[in-house]
């Protein structure tokens, strides 16, 4: 295994949001070496420790080790090893995917996959009409549309102070708990005592305490499949300043449900681009009840409380069963969270789904631009 | 081929005969953890056996267990020291008699009270530092944490940094109820730790409660993994399902009972809240008992474990 192989797949893990230093490159290589590549188990059992941080980059592990070391093995995923650095792009390996993808479902592509076998294999993503993915977040179309992306940067600071407002706006809960403050509350009879220990018994220096408050915990998970694909981008840039304002976790779905919350904390232009790498190979269509269950029983399960903030950015077209969404909304709520539902129409969805659950949310409101979110705030507390 | 004397395949074993039924991943990791001494997260649900591990891995070493509960409000003097007063200022009044006291006569390290983490530092021998539950702390006791986690060492403003003697094997556990910093992430290992596939539960339950009927095992372990898939608050772990085996075993020794009753009376030992016992009913019951039921788990148990 040359140490080139292992540094390519570093590379391959940061863009995906891993946070890899020099120091756990060289402990992968180190193990590696320790180990013996025919232990290949072991091997990838220790790397999975060292690269990995938190869960989301556990879960996503296994897809990216297969895909790069054996990529024969992957079907129906983007394959991303076997092929020289630059093809191992991120973007170029989405777009091929997309390209694909609509090549496949095109009625005459069985025909033409027989005319031009012999034939370089680059009209496909060049035709106007055959660079749309089938359904899905369509990473191509996002990449070439970018007016949803330009902003100016009065705006963008706009958006971080507006973020920052609601989130200050929203009510702190106040806890059983007491912390120590200076001054306080509330006299800290144990600490003072304690503190008098050192005085000689004397209690001198007299100790506060306030009771505790929390900002409520929020998630905003943003639809990016293909219905929404002219509103997402907006919709990400959005759930980008509250992920660095508020601290919060930010999560994509269509089919699929994945957390980008640390690709929301990079300072990178090419951030839509590894979010559209990151939702690559979901199928078509919006799966939204079955996503906000995922989000319920694994993604937040054990960091939705009370006064949870669930913040769903979607059209409200859903491919599940229209009985589904109202449950999984109403198992949110049955954990304590607190629904907002914004959508990118003037008016709210009508799609069936949408209206049997529209009981189950505290607001539902639009969110097209700046303007939306700044009459938003006054809602959000 | 996989090498059978690996060290992590020692260190499987160890802890298989200390009680600790460890996946090959796992125990890889524990050992990785020790020969790049770096502490080892396990982040995973209450009850998938991440304390568990660490009490494991200090018997099949015969180490000794060091153990800080974490919770909100934790600060330094119970965590890692705090100087003992009493015997300072009675130190300080038989001094008094002999002429002037100085600084030095009374911060000594004989005068420390060692909390955990100071305790685990000074040990001469073998020792595992359990930090359990270090989501339950609060945000700035993790940053205290960095330089025990990093350089194994603690610094006590009077009398300079103390040093490990001895490298503990340092396990912290979270329930990921907040996020941990990436500081403290940085500096440890990671490993993620899910409920046991059903032949391994199947394994643990057999190695804990031996004298279990093999069919009243592996029916309840079907059943209890069927229970994790409902929409309950709190999942039952794998000390609720072998709380409920005994129960069973103590009521009915050779199966599953019949009557819907008894179950219900014993559902005690999986369900923790009001909301669980009242969303499995009966009629629940009995439709997770009519699922399908995998045959010849037992016969592939075995294998599963190796």
């Amino acid at each position: 295994m040359p140490s080139a192989r292992v540094v390519e797949f570093v590379a391959l893990l940061r863009e995906h949001g891993f946070t890899l230093g020099v120091q756990e490159q060289q402990a992968m290589l180190s193990v590696a070496v320790q180990l013996g590549v025919t232990r290949e188990r072991s091997v990838a059992a220790a790397w999975r420790a060292i690269a990995c941080q938190r869960r989301r980059e556990w879960r996503l592990w296994p897809e990216l080790y297969e895909g790069f070391w054996h990529p024969q093995r992957v079907r129906g995923t983007v394959k991303v090893s076997g092929q020289t650095r630059p093809r191992r792009d991120l973007r170029q390996a989405v777009s091929d995917l997309h390209a694909q993808m609509a090549t496949a479902a095109s009625p005459a592509s069985a025909a033409q996959s027989h005319a031009s076998a012999d034939a370089p294999a680059t009209s496909a993503s060049q035709e106007p009409g055959l660079a749309r993915a089938q359904g899905g977040a369509s990473a191509v179309e996002a990449l070439h549309n970018r007016e949803g992306q330009m902003w100016w940067p009065q705006e963008l600071g706009e958006l971080q102070q507006l973020a920052r407002r609601i989130h200050a706006r929203l009510r702190p809960r106040p806890t059983r708990r007491w912390q120590p403050a200076q001054p306080g509350d509330r006299l800290d009879l144990r600490r003072t005592l304690r503190r008098s220990v050192a005085l000689g018994g004397e209690p001198l220096g007299a100790a506060w305490q306030v009771r505790r408050t929390e900002r409520p915990r929020l998630f905003i998970l943003v639809d990016v499949s293909r219905s929404m694909e002219s509103h997402a981008a907006f919709c990400l840039r959005v759930a980008r300043a509250f992920a660095r304002e508020a601290g919060a976790r930010v999560f994509v779905f269509h089919t699929r449900l994945a957390e980008v919350t640390a690709l929301m904390h990079r300072d990178s232009a090419r951030v839509q681009e590894k979010i559209n790498a990151v939702t690559a190979g979901f199928g078509g269509g919006t799966r939204i009840a079955a996503c906000l269950q995922a989000f319920l029983h694994s993604d937040a399960r054990a960091q939705l409380q009370g006064a949870s903030r669930v913040w769903v950015c979607s059209d409200g077209f859903d491919t599940d069963a229209p009985d589904d969404l109202r449950e999984a909304l109403q198992a949110l709520r049955r954990r304590g969270a607190r629904l907002t539902w914004f959508h990118p129409t003037r008016g709210a969805p009508v799609a069936t789904a949408f209206t049997q659950a529209r009981a189950c949310l505290e607001a539902c409101l639009p969110l097209a631009g700046l303007a939306d979110l700044r009459a938003a705030q006054f809602r959000l507390q | 081929m996989e090498v059978r004397d690996a060290p992590e395949q020692a260190l499987r074993e160890s802890l298989a005969r200390a009680g600790y039924l460890a996946d090959p991943e796992l125990a890889t990791t524990v050992w990785l953890a020790e020969s790049l001494q770096r502490p080892l997260l396990i982040e995973g649900d209450a009850g998938v056996g991440k304390t568990a591990l660490a009490q494991a891995l200090a018997k099949a070493l015969g180490a000794k267990l060091v153990r800080l509960q974490c919770f909100e409000g934790l600060d330094l003097a119970q965590a890692a020291y705090e100087w003992n007063y009493g015997r300072q200022l009675m130190a300080i009044r038989l001094q008094e008699g002999q002429g002037r006291v100085q600084e030095t006569d009374v911060f000594r390290r004989e005068y420390l009270l060692e909390r955990p983490l100071l305790q685990a530092i000074s040990q001469d021998g073998p020792c595992v530092l359990l930090i359990d539950e270090v989501d339950r702390a609060d945000e700035a006791f993790e940053a205290f944490l960095l330089e025990v986690l990093a350089e194994y060492q603690i610094t006590v403003p009077e009398l300079g940094s103390i040093r490990a003697r001895h490298i503990p094997r340092v396990i912290l556990t979270s329930n990921g109820t907040r996020e941990l910093s990436d500081a403290l992430r940085r500096r440890c290992l990671y490993h993620w730790l899910d409920y046991p596939t059903l032949a391994r539960e199947i394994a643990i339950v057999r190695a804990a409660i031996p004298e279990a009927d093999s069919r009243l095992v592996e029916d309840s372990v079907q059943w209890v993994q069927r229970l994790r898939r409902e929409d309950l608050s709190k999942t039952p772990g794998i000390a609720e399902c072998l709380d409920w085996v005994r129960a069973l075993h103590r009521l009915h020794p050779q199966a599953l009972p019949e009557d819907m009753g008894v179950l219900l009376g014993t559902l005690g030992c999986l369900l923790k809240t009001r909301e669980d016992r009242f969303l499995i009913d009966a009629e629940r019951m009995r439709r997770l008992g009519e699922a399908p039921r995998d045959q010849g788990v037992a016969a592939s148990t075995k294998a599963a474990t190796c």
